[in-house]
């Protein structure tokens, strides 16, 4: 086409100047159009993004292999296990939580559901549970009255809570984890202050157990009562907290914690049960069912050091936990089964052993006295997003322990991997020592959604 | 010899003057550099109000993380953020009363106390930077320098417990917003900075930065922004800002 002529008229008899121009013009747009819309596209925030739905669901989805080494010739072990030469073992599993609330004016229902299987040496084994569901209603922000199946976690504690009378019991090892909640009633009152007392809030919870019905909290066909009073003082936070009803026995506790620097906290739990039951095996392998006056406590630490390297401290007595000496009647009592059961294919010591194991010598960390500390370095050689961090549990009476090193990458979105290795280690008739396992490595891979 | 007198009174009052004009334009300037920071903290949002925001980390290879969060302030030294994605943080909420900052996850269930240097997400910003309460509140005026177009001030924070020692202020003069903060550590480091850019009218008179980006010789390639949307006055009760409200914080939008 030749352009010097079609300028003298132009195509469709426009001026040769305008056509150029518009040429110009469109080819200009053209190549500008990327750069507008990356510029847009570069930071935006729209509004969808933030608007409220009154439902909301989420959650997430879990794949975890475990490498087990077992500790063979541990009580544990034996009281576990039926082939005594097996000595790995793998599990796969998979979990799914789904969480989610729907609103209506003053009222929300909320739930928290949760299913998981497994597959190892022992087989398939899988279960679905719902964890919380509850109905609450908040007509001003000083009151809020909830009814439904409720998780409770009270105290200050990291890795215990003394003082969690109406908690479920936690794994020091997953603290943060979701855990089962007991179908209550409760009424939460609050109210702010100008002055050193800067909040007080009154929870009252009610808590029955019947058949079916929170049967696994304590004695059936009793309502109890669970009360916390929580205080801000002079930048200190304090919760009062008592327990009444027949399910379990009488008991009182008080926690705190406070900032005594800008990186530096501690935290404290002091409980006391009156009469606190407690299942002890005796030197002639009687059981006795004995009432103590027990007190518990807990004293701990937070700090982040200049090189964003997190440590929390906890040192940990329970009087209601077993002694050295109870311990070793327990693992010596599991010996005196074994033995049994090769010599005369009797199983009565086992399994009168796996009983007293449920009920307390095979709770997690059924001792005294505990040291727990977790180290977590944040981002280290500024790689993002990436926490390697390093958990250990001594059981200072017999001097057993557990040594957990980990690594957490959260660098992909709603994507976490963590690279988990345990050891257990401690000499013969102690804690660690006579674990089931004698290491483990984990590696899990949670994706929320 | 009157005249000798006479010339020596003239000399005192001259030194006299000349101190106290020294002495009070000091003053002045003091008075003048918090005063800028109390119309700056003005100027950028109400006393008490609501807003969005969403951090995006960007790593040198250009992929991004994005964190959006829903806040809430009342007063000086009241503020609470909940964060709403992504999923794997949605439902975790940070409050700070004062000096005593606290984070909720929703899966442990209790709020546990938390240090204002901590990072939440990771990335550039720590709770500060998400739970920064007023600039006059935190920081004094111990220099203004006028350059022109802009003011540049030299902070120093009030108490040990703020996130950064000392800060260097640029304001515009004309609209008294800050286009540019440099952070430093007490050590005199340069820790971040931080670039107000996008101006825009959030309504009901605010007209303020609606981007803000930031970067720190501490991740050399790393870069972070935050935006700002829907920043308006809203009356709150003293309740909200309270450990037994922070798993409800959603129920406030």
């Amino acid at each position: 086409m030749n352009f010097a002529k079609l300028g003298e008229k132009g195509i469709l008899g426009q001026p040769p100047r305008l056509i150029y121009g518009s040429v110009c013009f469109l080819v200009c747009l053209l190549l500008l159009i990327p750069i507008i819309v990356h510029g847009e596209d570069e930071f935006s925030f729209e509004l969808d993004e933030i608007e409220k739905k009154p439902l909301q669901w989420g959650g997430y989805a879990e794949l975890k292999w475990e490498h087990m080494k077992i500790n063979q010739g541990s009580a544990f072990s034996s009281l576990n296990l039926s082939d005594p030469s097996l000595s790995t073992r793998d599990r796969f599993s998979g979990s799914l939580q789904i969480d989610g609330r729907y609103d209506q004016g003053i009222i929300s229902l909320n739930w928290t559901l949760k299913a998981a299987a497994q597959q190892d040496d022992l087989g398939w084994a899988d279960m679905t549970d719902i964890y919380e569901t509850y109905v609450s209603i908040k007509p001003t922000p000083h009151f809020t009255g909830v009814l439904g199946k409720k998780a409770y976690k009270w105290g200050k504690g990291y890795a215990w809570d003394p003082v969690g009378f109406i908690n479920r019991r936690k794994d020091p090892n997953d603290p943060e984890e979701a855990l089962e909640g007991y179908i209550t009633g409760e009424i939460d009152l609050i109210k702010s202050f100008a002055g050193p007392l800067q909040t007080a809030a009154l929870t009252t919870v009610i808590l029955p157990v019947w058949d079916e019905v929170n049967d696994d909290f304590g004695e059936i066909n009793n309502v109890n009562l669970a009360v916390k009073l929580y205080l801000l003082y002079y930048d200190t936070d304090i919760d009062l907290i008592y327990y009444s009803g027949n399910s379990r026995s009488t008991r009182y506790g008080l926690d705190f914690s406070r900032n005594l620097a800008a990186n530096f906290e501690i935290h404290g739990e002091f409980a006391y049960i009156p009469d606190q039951k407690r299942v002890r095996l005796m030197a002639d392998n009687s059981v006795l069912v004995e009432e103590i006056s027990a007190t518990s406590w807990l004293l701990g630490l937070r700090y982040l050091s200049e090189n964003d390297l997190t440590s929390i401290i906890e040192y940990y007595h329970n009087d209601a936990g077993y002694s050295k000496e109870d311990m070793d009647y327990f693992f010596q009592f599991i010996a005196e089964g074994e033995n049994q059961f090769i010599a005369a294919r009797d199983d009565s010591l086992l399994s009168k052993a796996q009983d007293l194991s449920l009920k307390g010598y095979g709770r997690p960390q059924p001792g005294r006295n505990y040291l727990y500390t977790k180290f977590s370095q944040k981002e280290p050689y500024d790689i993002l997003y990436l926490s390697p961090g390093l958990t250990t549990i001594f059981n200072l009476d017999d001097s057993s322990f557990s040594v957990t090193p980990e690594v957490i990458y959260t660098g992909i979105t709603n994507w976490e991997m963590r690279l988990r290795f345990s050891y257990f280690g401690g000499g013969k008739s102690s804690e660690y020592g006579e674990k089931l396992y004698r290491n483990k490595l984990e590696v899990r891979l949670r994706y929320f959604f | 010899m009157r005249c000798r007198h006479l010339f020596k009174i003239a000399k005192k009052t001259l030194v006299i003057t000349f101190f106290l004009s020294s002495v009070w334009t000091a003053a002045a300037c003091a008075l003048d550099g918090n005063e800028i920071l109390r119309q700056v903290d003005e100027n950028m949002q109400p006393q008490s109000y609501e807003m969005y925001r969403k951090l995006i980390n960007i790593e040198p290879d250009g992929s991004r993380k994005e964190f959006v969060f829903y806040t809430v302030k009342k007063g000086q030294d009241k503020m609470v953020a909940l964060f709403l994605s992504p999923a794997s943080e949605k439902g975790r909420a940070t409050l700070r009363l004062g000096d005593n900052m606290w984070l909720y996850i929703p899966n442990v269930g209790k709020p546990i106390r938390i240090t204002s240097l901590q990072s939440v997400v990771g990335g550039i910003f720590n709770n500060s930077d998400i739970l920064r309460l007023d600039y006059s509140l935190e920081y004094e005026a111990e220099k203004v320098t006028d350059q022109g177009d802009s003011y540049l001030l030299d902070l120093k924070a009030k108490s040990p417990s703020v996130a950064y020692a000392g800060l260097k202020m640029e304001i515009d003069k004309t609209t008294l917003l800050p286009t540019s903060i440099d952070c430093y550590a007490i050590s005199g480091m340069l820790i971040k900075t931080l670039h107000y850019s996008k101006i825009k009218d959030f309504g009901a008179g605010l007209v303020r930065p609606s981007m803000l980006e930031t970067s720190s010789p501490l991740y050399k390639g790393y870069k972070s922004v935050m935006l700002f949307a829907k920043i308006k006055k809203r009356e709150l009760a003293d309740e909200v800002f309270t450990l037994n409200y922070m798993s409800r914080v959603d129920e406030l939008r």
